[in-house]
């Protein structure tokens, strides 16, 4: 519901008297979070917008005696309902937490992000103009009247070089003052009031109501917003039906009051036909009348104009645009020759229809390697410290003290289990993710695989978690955020939950690979590749809805931001480290409890006709197999220990056909606990639990056509 | 070449004027309308009409596809993979399946 109750924010005890609240918003890509990592530094958090899949990234610094609170916006084009995170943008940027915009703009793509900055006009917030990467614009010899700028929009514009740090604390500085002391009637300047005076909360809450509705009132004599109707006049006939709409919400204003959009917004969004708006409406007569009021009218005007209402108003927003780009942009030099520069050659090559692909692989096997290899040296260091400790412990302690093996065996095991198993993986893991996204790799990806991913239906964006899921599932089910609906979100995470990670090839590298050569790891993963298909098909033909066209800019590729990619890398494994580390050392101590009383016993009689009689493997390997869902290799290192246990090796207590049908089956058994968990996230738990019961049922399957079609054809 | 029956559908009397002119152009060996997917790579056009779904056409009007406006295409994907086109100095990629629901001109000024 796109309706804000005003939250009561002192709650919080920072901010109060001395505090700005700032929202980054901007289209993808134009450096809004470089600005945000100059602004904030290490004080960022990143979480979810409540109850929403969508990514919240949050920092404050202390500036000139303010405390700023920084929210970092997710790139959007546009403030329509395409996207979950447009939705939660213009929430969010109108509730009474915000009380300045920072709209950050491409110089080097003006007119697509002046669009998103006219869109934001309507919301009749303060706002900054921040012109990023000038230099590169300077360097195409061409240049911006500021002046000129800021007398069209009466917002101060700022030019930036944010990769240099040019001109961010300009930002800040204008925000003091445009916020302080130009306009005095800001959520900031009622907050502080507020502060200073023993008015209930709800006598603001009234006044809000009467100055959000009354643009006469809105308007002050020291902070002057632009004249909406000059600047984005969508043409006679819209604004005549628009000014009739802004009329019967105005008359009604009570009625929509829970809402802080204004009225001129709400007419737009009512002429466009704009689902959460309409929902606003719908919740009363009145609302109702004017939403048939604005359907007659938008009816009327695609009638006239031949085209939809979304485009009519488009066109006029970019008709207007260009005037003020031809009007502002100043050209220093005759006209610039345009030359191949190396981004273009490198977009040559990984957009090629050979090449292309070839570098795909590359990449891929790039991440893996990178992964596998830094994780397993740091897990492996890891692991023979806790195996010293471990013995240390046990010799103190006693080996067989219900407490040791709780507490130690069980927490502490499996929180270095998940230091040493998960962490060390997912650490250079989200390096490696970063610098590929920030060097623009990965829409190029997306690019060669659409009509593949098509056939599963889904479109080409899908490959970019897939690639990230040779890595680690974990983060990878997190990036299906990107995906626009419900839909293909569900396909994509069951899709990426199973790609072979990093965690599963260390089981086939270390059973096959070692044992039964390359030529097996080839099946496994044609087999692999062939489960994901099938699934994909399955899930396409099952889930309701259509598949959705590929629309996705692709950046230039530049050389990535070392600062940025640092931090967000930390970023994330911060909050990796604090989110699903818990949860791992709760479950390594259920399980140890389990094995204490025993409890794990009855599971290989309980899983002996799957493992034993259906699957051909050691009965044992029920309870390995219950484990690999905490950690995929533990299915491996259990094995291992058992063979060490029983002074034979695992060539010994394996036949080949049993470790081809046991990797194959922890490949493709289960996601890991933590995917499962992050499947639930971006979708629910209902639909964690079906892709998981889909996945056991297909590695059961699977793993039994397998090691009976051995038997029939050694048979022959 | 697209059928001018798809064309005709939701088009106004303008641009069915100009459709009509452009099947007599056809007959002189010079299509001038046709759909994103039968361009040259590195054709600049002006765009028509995007017949697509309303989701489709609303993001692709956000980001500047919009009746009149010019567009080169840049690159087709491997395999009837999806095409790239330079839109107001930034390039964007569209799936086969909606390309092929945009319709565009040919500028006059370009020789075929």
């Amino acid at each position: 519901m796109s309706c804000h109750l005003p939250s009561n924010k002192s709650k919080n005890g920072k901010s109060n008297k001395n505090t700005i609240n700032i929202a980054l918003a901007g289209n993808p890509n134009v450096g809004k979070s470089v600005i945000f990592n100059q602004l904030t530094g290490l004080s960022q958090t990143i979480g979810n917008w409540p109850g929403k899949t969508v990514e919240k990234m949050e920092g404050y610094l202390d500036f000139l005696g303010y405390h700023f609170n920084i929210v970092d916006l997710p790139g959007i084009y546009s403030l329509s309902t395409y996207s979950l995170e447009e939705i939660v943008s213009r929430e969010y940027v109108v509730s009474d937490d915000v009380d300045l915009i920072i709209n950050v703009i491409d110089a080097t793509n003006l007119e697509r992000n002046l669009f998103f900055t006219f869109q934001l006009l309507e919301l009749k917030i303060p706002m900054i103009l921040a012109i990023n990467q000038m230099d590169l614009l300077r360097k195409r010899n061409l240049d911006l009247d500021f002046k000129e700028l800021e007398k069209i929009f009466k917002l101060p514009v700022l030019p930036l070089v944010a990769v240099h740090g040019t001109g961010v604390h300009q930002l800040l500085e204008e925000a003091i003052e445009l916020v302080v002391y130009r306009h005095p009637h800001s959520h900031y300047m009622r907050r502080r009031s507020k502060a200073s005076s023993h008015h209930g909360h709800h006598y603001y809450r009234v006044e809000h109501i009467h100055e959000r509705s009354d643009p006469k009132v809105n308007i002050q004599k020291t902070f002057e917003f632009p004249n909406l109707f000059e600047i984005t006049n969508f043409g006679k006939e819209v604004e005549l039906k628009i000014s009739v709409l802004i009329e019967n919400i105005d008359r009604y204003t009570q009625k929509f009051s829970s809402c802080n959009y204004p009225s001129r917004f709400l007419a737009i969004k009512l002429l466009e036909n704009d689902s959460e708006v309409l929902k606003i409406f719908t919740e009363n007569q009145e609302g109702s009348r004017i939403i048939e009021l604005s359907k007659g009218y938008r009816e009327q005007l695609e009638e006239l104009h031949g085209e939809d209402i979304n485009t009519i108003i488009s066109s006029e927003i970019y008709n207007k645009i260009k005037k003020v780009v031809d009007f502002v942009l100043i050209t220093k030099a005759k006209k610039n020759v345009k030359r191949t520069t190396v981004s273009d050659f490198i977009d040559h090559l990984t957009t090629h229809s050979i090449f292309g692909y070839i570098i795909l692989l590359l990449v891929i096997f790039g991440i893996y390697f990178f992964t596998f290899s830094i994780g397993d040296f740091l897990g492996g260091l890891l692991d023979d410290r806790f195996t010293i400790w471990s013995n240390f412990i046990h010799a103190n302690f006693g080996e067989n003290n219900i407490w040791v093996k709780i507490i130690w065996d069980g927490g502490l095991g499996g929180l270095f289990g998940a230091i040493g198993g998960v962490l060390v993986y997912v650490i250079p893991f989200f390096l490696v993710i970063e610098i590929l996204q920030d060097s623009g790799y990965l829409p190029r990806a997306a690019f060669l695989m659409d009509r593949v991913m098509h056939s599963l239906g889904v479109h080409g964006k899908t490959i970019i978690p897939m690639i990230l899921g040779f890595g680690c599932n974990v983060p990878a089910c997190a990036g299906c955020r990107i995906m626009e609906t419900e839909r293909e979100k569900k396909i994509s995470v069951a899709l990426t939950s199973l790609i072979p990670c990093a965690a599963t090839m260390t089981v086939v590298l270390g059973l096959v690979g070692r044992y039964l050569g390359f030529y097996w790891i080839l099946i496994l993963f044609i087999i692999n590749f062939t489960v994901i298909f099938i699934v994909g098909k399955l899930l396409n033909k099952t889930l309701p809805g259509q598949c959705t066209e590929l629309i996705m800019e692709m950046h230039e590729y530049r050389v990535p931001n070392f600062k940025v990619i640092i931090k967000q890398t930390w970023v994330r494994s911060k909050e990796f480290i604090f989110k699903a580390l818990p949860i791992i050392i709760i479950l390594g101590i259920v399980l140890e409890i389990l094995l204490i009383f025993n409890a794990l016993e009855p599971i290989n009689t309980i899983l002996y006709p799957v493992t034993f009689l259906w699957l051909g493997l050691p009965s044992i390997t029920g309870v390995f197999l219950i484990y690999g869902i905490l950690r995929k290799e533990l299915t491996l290192v259990l094995l291992s220990v058992l063979a060490n246990s029983l002074n034979s090796s695992l060539i010994v207590l394996l036949s080949p056909v049993q470790m081809i049908v046991f990797s194959l089956v922890t490949m493709l058994y289960i996601p890991c606990f933590a995917t499962i968990i992050l499947i639930a996230k971006q979708t629910n738990w209902k639909y964690a639990a079906q892709i998981a019961i889909l996945e056991v049922g297909l590695a059961i399957l699977i793993g039994g056509i397998i090691r009976f079609g051995f038997l029939i054809f050694s048979g022959f | 070449m697209v059928s001018i029956d798809i064309l005709y559908k939701g088009l106004n009397m303008k641009m069915l004027q100009k459709s009509i002119q452009n099947k007599e152009n056809q007959a002189n060996g010079t299509p001038l309308v046709k759909c994103l997917t039968e361009c040259e790579k590195g054709e600049e056009v002006v765009v028509l009409r995007v017949n697509a779904g309303r989701n489709a056409k609303t993001r692709l009007a956000n980001l500047g596809v919009v009746p009149g406006v010019k567009i080169t295409k840049t690159k087709n994907a491997p395999f009837k993979g999806p095409l790239e086109i330079i839109v107001k100095g930034s390039a964007l990629v569209i799936g086969r399946g909606l390309a092929s629901k945009i319709i565009v001109e040919c500028n006059r000024a370009c020789k075929n």
